[in-house]
């Protein structure tokens, strides 16, 4: 019932957002999407005419939904970018007409037919510095529960990242990460499970941070940079950063196409890339952004930390997300 | 006292013709038949035309848990709200009418507020650093905070608050139509207040509780919000697993089954319920 409602409800949005020169962004919601509204959003309605009217959070099975039920109400939607590879595998998305957006200064490694990148971003260590005697200097420290006490935050669904994790703290070499081995990686995590408290949305993580609630955990760099921008009382280390990406992507049988390819060319551009890296601590994915931005900018995004900083292997997970994600919560519920 | 019930006579006749529920009906067809039917089609084709959506979902342990668990807490929860409510109920019952109807107001009042407003207090008031756990150290009662969120505990204390109204309205209903005299009677004959309370007051009482209980177990069956928000991911519903299914892993024939499995469970308390409490004290004729 919930699906042929929301694909009503899609329809009806639809229907109205086609009649006006109008297009909807649907993104993560918090900080982030404040950014994005303010740095892309914006500036491409005052250029363009073409009005961008924001939705979210995103959720894989609306889109899954809407672009089944033949009533997309999302024009441009932010997604992590292995569920981007998988969703266009599956027929789910527009190719990218990159006649009209340009390529040439796209970082490569976020860019594929069906897909151009959004930010990147790290996961690093970050903790609450009332709450943590010492300072963490890597993600074993988060599998010692002697040294560090404690509750500590990872993200709950199935995606790149904690599996990484545990396997780094189990001394797995980081060129040697993939393929995963799964086993290894939940005995890992099976040490520290009753003390693991989930988080499933980038402000929720913050909160279980900034309140001590959680005395550390595993955040998305933009996530404590805002914390910090705060005046909360947190630590991060970069050491182990893992990049992973965002990328933009169009619904395939969205409304408004052309709209859409147009807001994609503009917030891929290097000012627009540029503005928003200043404003969420993200890292641009054009790499001519850097030439826009303050040095002190440059100095705190991702980019400055490549010394031990893991990519997460998009490809991987894009291939494997099925049959992780199904251990994934399986392990989780026992 | 069986006499008068003999002599009652039934106040609403059946309406012969249906013509005024029409449009209520075609909504229901609409947005209920169609989609379940369309559920349980998704269930047995996707991805391939069978039974194996069903097959993983009986045999697969993780599965099994999470059904234990669903069933564990709508039973935990029910019995606590029976308890919780009781009093409750009873007190409503024998109050003065003007004084009964002001704290009925406050009780229905509860359930008009908005439900995440209300499961996000809870989360304040129950997490490590929360109001309860602050106070209890800050008195010296207790040196570690106590776990109430995350696991049962917090499912539970957060479902019950929210169920307790649907438990005490059909509870009052038959409570108040009890003859105080009764306890009278018992209490002339030398039975203990617990003793009237056991043998005569809980009795008769029966039918409100199993209307109110089955109807808190049957809403606890399928609850989303409060056990994603203050349980933890070891003790996962059904409900929350066939988000999962459908939003995370996409995988909707299986999460269709699972669904269809939760209406089917559903729908067979109910019919147990009608064939127990009979439809008319369930609408709240007694």
């Amino acid at each position: 019932m919930k699906l042929i409602l929301t694909g009503i409800l899609a329809g009806l949005l639809a229907a109205t957002a086609a009649q006006a020169d109008e297009m909807v962004f649907t993104s993560w919601g918090g900080t982030t999407q404040e950014a994005q509204t303010k740095s892309w959003a914006a500036p491409f309605e005052a250029s363009s005419g073409i009005k961008v009217l924001q939705d979210g959070p995103t959720d894989y099975g609306k889109l899954k939904a809407m672009v089944e039920g033949g009533s997309v109400a999302w024009d441009v939607v932010d997604v992590e970018m292995d569920f981007a590879i998988k969703a266009a595998k599956d027929g789910l998305l527009e190719p990218i007409d990159f006649n009209v957006v340009p390529k040439a200064d796209l970082d490569a490694r976020f860019t594929t037919d069906h897909a151009v990148g959004s930010f990147y971003y790290s996961f690093v260590l970050a903790w609450n510095k009332g709450a943590v005697s010492g300072e963490p200097a890597g993600w074993a420290d988060m599998f010692d529960l002697t040294k560090f006490p404690g509750k500590r935050t990872f993200y709950k669904w199935s995606a790149p990242g904690v599996i990484e994790i545990a396997l780094l703290a189990d001394g797995v070499p980081a060129d040697k990460l993939y393929p995963l081995d799964l086993d290894r990686a939940f005995k890992k995590l099976d040490t520290i499970k009753s003390e693991i408290v989930w988080w499933d949305s980038g402000a929720q993580s913050q909160q279980l941070i900034a309140s001590g609630e959680a005395a550390f955990g595993q955040l998305w760099n933009g996530r404590v940079f805002a914390l910090e921008q705060d005046g909360a009382d947190v630590g991060a280390t970069w050491n182990q950063n893992m990049t992973a990406a965002d990328v933009l992507v169009i619904p395939k049988g969205s409304k408004n196409k052309a709209s859409a390819m147009k807001f994609l060319a503009a917030a891929t551009s290097p000012k627009s890339q540029a503005m928003f890296a200043e404003a969420s601590g993200y890292a641009p994915i054009n790499t001519a952004a850097k030439a826009e931005m303050p040095a002190e900018v440059v100095k705190s995004l991702p980019d400055a930390y490549v010394d031990g900083q893991i990519n997460l292997d998009m490809n991987y997970w894009a291939e494997n997300r099925d049959k992780i994600a199904e251990r994934w919560y399986a392990w989780q519920a026992r | 006292m069986s006499g008068h019930l003999l002599h009652r006579q039934p106040i609403l006749r059946t309406p012969d013709g249906i013509g005024g529920a029409l449009p209520a009906l075609i909504l229901i067809a609409l947005f209920f038949v169609v989609p379940v039917v369309a559920l349980l089609l998704r269930s047995v084709t996707e991805p391939v035309p069978g039974l194996q959506n069903y097959a993983i979902l009986f045999g697969d342990g993780t599965y099994a848990r999470v059904f234990f668990n669903t069933f564990l807490v709508a039973t935990v929860v029910t019995a606590v709200t029976v308890i919780v409510a009781f009093p409750v109920a009873w007190m409503l019952a024998i109050m003065p009418p003007a004084l009964g109807s002001i704290v009925f107001g406050i009780i229905i009042l509860s359930m008009w507020t908005n439900l995440l407003t209300r499961t996000y207090a809870w989360m304040v008031l129950l997490q490590r650093t929360g109001v309860i756990n602050r106070t209890l150290m800050d008195i010296g009662l207790i040196s570690e905070p106590l776990p109430l969120i995350n696991n049962l505990t917090g499912v539970t204390i957060g479902m019950v608050y929210i169920m307790l109204p649907f438990m005490i309205l059909p509870l009052v209903g038959t409570l108040r139509a009890i003859d105080p005299m009764t306890l009278r009677a018992a209490a002339l004959c030398g039975a203990s207040p617990f003793d009237a309370f056991r043998r005569i007051l809980l009795p008769l009482s029966l039918p409100g509780i199993a209307a109110g209980g089955l109807m808190v177990f049957v809403m606890s069956l399928g609850y989303f919000v409060t056990p994603t928000l203050l349980g933890g991911t070891s003790n996962m519903m059904l409900a929350a697993m066939i988000a999962q299914m459908i939003q995370s892993l996409l995988n909707w024939g299986l999460g269709s089954a699972a669904a269809f499995i939760l209406l089917l469970v559903t729908m067979a308390l109910y019919a147990l319920q009608l064939r127990l409490v009979g439809a008319k004290r369930m609408t709240g004729g007694i």
